[in-house]
């Protein structure tokens, strides 16, 4: 019993962590320019096969295998692409769309992600292509025989590393402009703060998370696949902001956690009880989305809309 | 959610483009006669398209059966999106709701074919009340967030339990046996198309259709009208949740035989585009978004064997969505009513006016619940 708890814990945190920075990405989006970004997985999917084509030697052949040795600065440099792929994305699509209905830039959005997964699918082929960890191997926890994965903790480290640049960044005076941009753009550009560059900077910096989460969840899998943060981590990235409060930084982190902890769990309960259910994760999202929103719409940390 | 400048809300396109009603539709410029609709063009087009099951080849009548079918699922998302301003991004999953309901109640249940219409057509009406009722509540988006867990819930888990889906083997949907050819089921899909889009048609002329209409425009002012926002976004949602539950029941029978992977999560998005770049409000725009992407994969593959001159050389039916996408994105910035915008002058000549665009730039017809706004 308490190895399955502690198990669920490990494997959920893992999830829960990457989930946290992509719903850091939506979360940051959605407070500066009020947009559900639905295409917050493909600014991660891209990146990260730019990080596999440096590792790849710029192969996109089938066999080509990534080398670890380059993660390092492909990372760099994907993160670096995640930023100019979200601002480009905001000056190129968003901003001409200009002060549409909610609905016309969500499938504005889906529309990018459609058309980025499509174009992954044609240059890299569906098939999944090997991806490397930049730690590899794990260490066994004292008294409980369970192995956490060193990935776990990079994961957990560089999620720590964001929150805190993030705190301090809305400590600093861009950080407080562009909390006065997504409060009141009228008020804020009467004040001097330039809304248009604190928005493409928002997008830019939501890009930049999406690419972290890119390259270390592809390295969940060791394997990437076009679409991988679309198809498995927006979603429970979207509920966990939900559940956390949309317009709240640490409720994104939190209810990141949280729904990676709940799907594990809802794995490790359908297998205990050999219950005959397929895609338990997708069943816990879709339960803790309606309960949330039955419950407690405003999510656990945000205020009332 | 909606903090942009409140539009009228008066909404004077109910009998728009096309429609036979007597109402003028431009009351300024009100022609000496009453505006009726030009009935030879109209029936021309109308020939044209009726004749196509009878003259395509007989490989691609299953695709004239398909894009039918795609006009209804238009016709469905465009209840939400163009008149109740909500979007769905998992109605794939309500066309396979429809489709497993069907082919449950056809092979399990042994009910005869208008049986399993039915049984297909409540089933996705009762999915949409519980996620809508837990959706709409709440004003913003959340029913988008509900749709896509949906959707990936229903092809993780619904669709993979044996009993009720058969597995992956699939679930046979036999064809009654008055539409058992190829031929006769694409003009019963077309037949149940033209009475989807009657009831539209009904739809937006009733008090109801009305005031979702007005609660997509603004839901303040819908609601100090008195207005039961929730309530009237709900019914939105459950009617085109049943309507995309009979396109689902027809799609079973097209191939006579429904898989889980017949409703991968793309489809839901490719939904939504044809609905937006046909032109989201407009039943004859949507209508035609419906049958070009339907289509569009056939389309490809044709002209990449058969023309070869560059792009189609190197453009083949997996590219298909980026060109869907490319087309929506082109759609949202250049012409936010779609197809129905850039045929405003024809729709309105066939409608009996003057061959001109629309006068007025927010009317219905050009853009709805998508459209731009100042």
């Amino acid at each position: 019993m308490l190895e399955s708890i502690v198990e669920v814990l490990v494997f959920g945190i893992q999830r829960g962590a990457i989930f946290g920075l992509v719903g850091l990405g939506l979360a940051l989006v959605y407070t500066s320019t009020r947009i559900l970004n639905f295409a917050q997985g493909e600014l991660g999917t891209v990146p990260a096969f730019v990080a596999f084509l440096i590792m790849a030697g710029f192969s996109t052949d089938t066999a080509a295998d990534a080398d670890r040795g380059l993660l390092l600065p492909a990372l760099v440099v994907a993160v670096a692409v995640g930023a100019v792929l979200g601002i480009a994305l905001y000056l190129a699509v968003i901003r001409p769309l200009g002060s549409v209905s909610p609905v016309t830039s969500l499938v504005a959005t889906a529309g990018v992600a459609l058309l980025l997964t499509s174009v992954e699918i044609n240059v890299f082929q569906a098939a999944g292509r090997p991806f490397p960890r930049p730690v590899a191997g794990g260490f066994r926890l004292p008294v409980v025989d369970i192995i956490v994965e060193w990935h776990t903790i990079v994961i957990l480290g560089v999620l720590a590393g964001v929150a805190a640049l993030l705190a301090a960044f809305f400590k600093s005076a861009p950080g407080v402009a562009l909390l006065a941009t997504a409060q009141d753009p009228f008020a804020a550009e009467l004040h001097g703060v330039p809304v248009e560059r604190m928005r493409a900077m928002a997008w830019g910096a939501a890009g930049a998370l999406g690419a972290l989460a890119g390259v270390l969840g592809a390295g969940v899998f060791e394997t990437l696949t076009p679409g991988l943060v679309t198809s498995t981590f927006l979603i429970p990235a979207f509920t966990g902001v939900v559940l956390g409060g949309i317009t709240s930084m640490v409720g994104a982190v939190v209810g990141g956690f949280a729904l990676g902890i709940v799907s594990q769990a809802a794995i490790e309960i359908v297998t205990a009880l050999e219950l005959d259910i397929s895609g338990p994760p997708q069943l816990a999202v879709l339960l803790v989305l309606l309960a949330v929103l039955l419950v407690r719409p405003q999510g656990l940390l945000g205020r009332s809309a | 959610m909606t903090d942009l400048a409140p539009p009228p809300v008066a909404d004077p396109g109910d009998e728009r483009v096309g429609g036979p009603a007597a109402e003028p539709v431009v009351p300024a410029a009100a022609p000496a006669r009453p505006a009726r609709p030009r009935v030879v063009p109209l029936a021309l087009i109308l020939t044209a398209f009726l004749s196509l099951p009878l003259v395509v080849s007989a490989t691609y009548l299953n695709v004239v059966s398909r894009a039918a079918i795609y006009g209804i699922v238009a016709i469905s998302l465009n209840v939400l999106v163009g008149y109740a301003g909500q979007v769905s991004l998992g109605h794939a999953a309500f066309l396979g709701l429809g489709a497993f309901s069907s082919g449950y109640a056809l092979s399990e249940m042994g009910l005869p074919f208008p049986g399993a219409l039915l049984t297909a057509v409540l089933v996705s009406m009762g999915i949409a009340l519980v996620l809508g009722g837990v959706a709409l509540r709440v004003t913003g988006l959340y029913l988008a967030l509900v749709t896509i867990a949906f959707g990936l819930f229903a092809q993780e888990t619904l669709f993979n339990i044996r009993s009720l889906t058969g597995g992956g083997a699939g679930q046979p949907a036999p064809r009654p046996d008055l539409f058992a050819g190829d031929v006769a089921y694409a003009y019963l899909c077309i037949a149940v198309l033209a009475l989807v889009i009657a009831f539209d048609w009904r739809l937006t002329a009733t008090k109801a259709g009305r005031a979702i209409q007005a609660l997509r425009d603004d839901e303040r002012v819908a609601a100090s009208w008195g207005i039961d926002v929730t309530g009237y976004k709900l019914l939105a949602f459950v009617i085109s949740g049943g309507i995309a539950g009979l396109g689902g029941a027809l799609f079973a029978s097209v191939e006579q035989i429904v898989a889980k992977d017949d409703f991968p999560f793309s489809l839901s998005l490719t939904f939504l585009l044809m609905t937006v770049v046909g032109g989201t409000g407009n039943r004859w725009g949507v209508v035609q978004g419906g049958l070009l992407f339907a289509a569009l994969p056939t389309l490809l593959d044709q002209l990449h064997a058969n023309v070869h001159v560059f792009p189609f050389t190197s453009i083949t039916a997996t590219w298909e969505p980026a060109i869907g996408a490319v087309l929506l994105l082109l759609t949202l910035m250049m012409f936010p009513g779609g197809m129905a915008q850039q045929q405003g002058a024809l729709l309105r000549w066939l409608g009996g006016g003057p061959f001109a665009h629309d006068p007025e730039p927010s009317g219905p017809a050009q853009g709805g619940g998508m459209g731009a706004r100042p």
